[in-house]
């Protein structure tokens, strides 16, 4: 099936297969490596991607579905060569270890921002609820989604 | 990991949606957001032939009021009914429950049609919609029907959908005046889980404090959403003391039926549905009115 739709900025047409998730399109379809498989069930959150500025999951949703929305992966969080904000808090303060489940969270983190620029510690805890890590025990990561807003 | 392939069916209206998933060759399923459909699909649970996408179905999508009744459509996401101002003004139990149910990234593409007709026990929405007397409304080859959603729940993960029938609307009536309601999601793991149970209530009370009426109903606690009738009738015309809310509470206990999963015991489940609807109740009748 033919799809359109805007990827990281850029209007992107391709083909796939009807079966395919929007998972499949990016790794495979398009060689965007950024977005992880994890559970392929919609409970690990490492797949997260923006759809229209929220997150989705990207093991569940079908590519169909992505057509004329905008996506935004990992790969497109840097602008003009500069990394986002949230990308330099994460790196400042190692809020990364094994790094898998980190391009998912940075994203549920981006949607959060985009609706609500001032979120309390408890509406981080609470837009992250859905992305495991099993390697930080979310304390930095917690940590450097606040230090973007500037209350920590 | 793929998916088992199957052929997409994309119609672009609704005639032609019933009329691709009435076609007798191999098995068909309807997908809205396809978090709970692609799932079973990754797991295996299900290899269905074609999938019939409803995204491209005009309308199916609007949050409205008409006549003072909310007017879901079927495909309206979680995340949209969350953050519709008529939603949270008129419906307030309601936008608790939706906001509740698993994570932000499933909220953006689950519909509320999709949870209702997945028919699963521990549905969010479901405790809500059957406290405001909600109706489910269906489509299909004989035409178009309202089914109330105290009858739309047949049996376990079984919705009373007919082969060729399509959930398009939920039709929610307007909350009793001075109604108090809450919805309390109890997770016995972490907090994007589905409920272990969910309780929903609504009270009504009159002017010397009893309880004019009351609403209440209950997640996980069978194998399909349920209301709570034995309590409610416990509680009709009482005020709500310690005593008669704890009275009501082990009545609701014993009148579920609750299953057994990874989750928690039948058992476990049976004692806190004892628990949470004792706090649910105590909460609504000290909550400032």
């Amino acid at each position: 099936m033919n799809l359109a739709f805007t990827l990281n900025g850029q209007p992107c047409a391709t083909e796939a297969p009807e079966h395919w998730t929007v998972l499949d399109l990016l790794r495979d379809g398009l060689g965007l490596m950024g977005t992880k498989y994890g559970c392929g069930e919609g409970v690990c959150g490492t797949c997260t991607v923006l759809a229209d500025g929220r997150p989705i999951r990207a093991c569940l949703v079908l590519a169909a579905h992505a057509r004329g929305r905008a996506l935004v992966t990992v790969e497109g969080l840097e602008a003009d060569g500069r990394l986002d904000p949230l990308q330099i808090a994460f790196a400042e303060r190692g809020a990364a270890q094994c790094g898998y489940c980190t391009p998912g969270i940075m994203l549920a983190a981006k949607a959060l921002l985009l609706e609500n620029p001032a979120p309390t510690e408890h509406e981080v805890r609470e837009a992250l609820s859905g992305n495991l890590c099993r390697c930080t025990g979310y304390t930095k990561i917690i940590e450097a989604v606040l230090a973007v807003v500037g209350t920590r | 990991m793929r998916l088992h392939p199957f052929r997409l069916v994309e119609p672009a209206s609704l005639p032609d949606a019933i009329e691709a998933l009435g076609r007798l060759d191999g098995e068909a399923r309807l997908v809205a957001g396809g978090t709970a459909l692609v799932a079973m699909i990754r797991l295996g649970l299900v290899k269905p032939d074609r999938l019939i996408s409803l995204h491209r179905v005009p309308a199916l999508s609007q949050i409205r009021v008409e006549s003072g009744a909310l007017e879901l459509g079927a495909m309206a996401t979680h995340a949209d009914i969350e953050r519709s101002r008529v939603v949270r003004d008129g419906w307030p139990l309601l936008a608790e429950a939706v906001r509740r149910v698993a994570t932000p990234a499933i909220r953006t593409s689950g519909t509320i049609g999709g949870n209702l007709a997945y028919a699963e026990a521990a549905s969010d929405p479901a405790p809500a919609l059957l406290c405001l007397h909600a109706e489910v409304r269906v489509d299909g080859p004989r035409g178009s029907r309202a089914v109330p959603i105290a009858r739309f729940f047949r049996g376990f993960y079984e919705a009373a959908l007919e082969p060729g029938e399509i959930v398009t609307a939920i039709r929610v009536p307007p909350t009793p005046a001075g109604a108090r309601g809450g919805y309390i999601k109890y997770t016995s793991r972490s907090a994007e889980d589905k409920p272990l149970i969910g309780v929903a209530a609504l009270v009504t009370r009159d002017a010397a404090g009893r309880c004019a009426d009351i609403r209440l109903a209950l997640g996980g606690a069978a194998p399909t959403p349920i209301r709570a009738e034995n309590a409610e009738g416990a509680l009709r015309g009482e005020t709500l003391t310690d005593a008669a809310v704890r009275a009501a509470a082990d009545l609701a206990a014993q009148h579920a039926d609750p299953l057994t999963d990874l989750m928690g015991s039948a058992d476990y489940r049976r004692e806190m549905i004892r628990v949470w609807v004792r706090r649910l109740l105590v909460a609504l009748r000290d909550g400032a009115s």
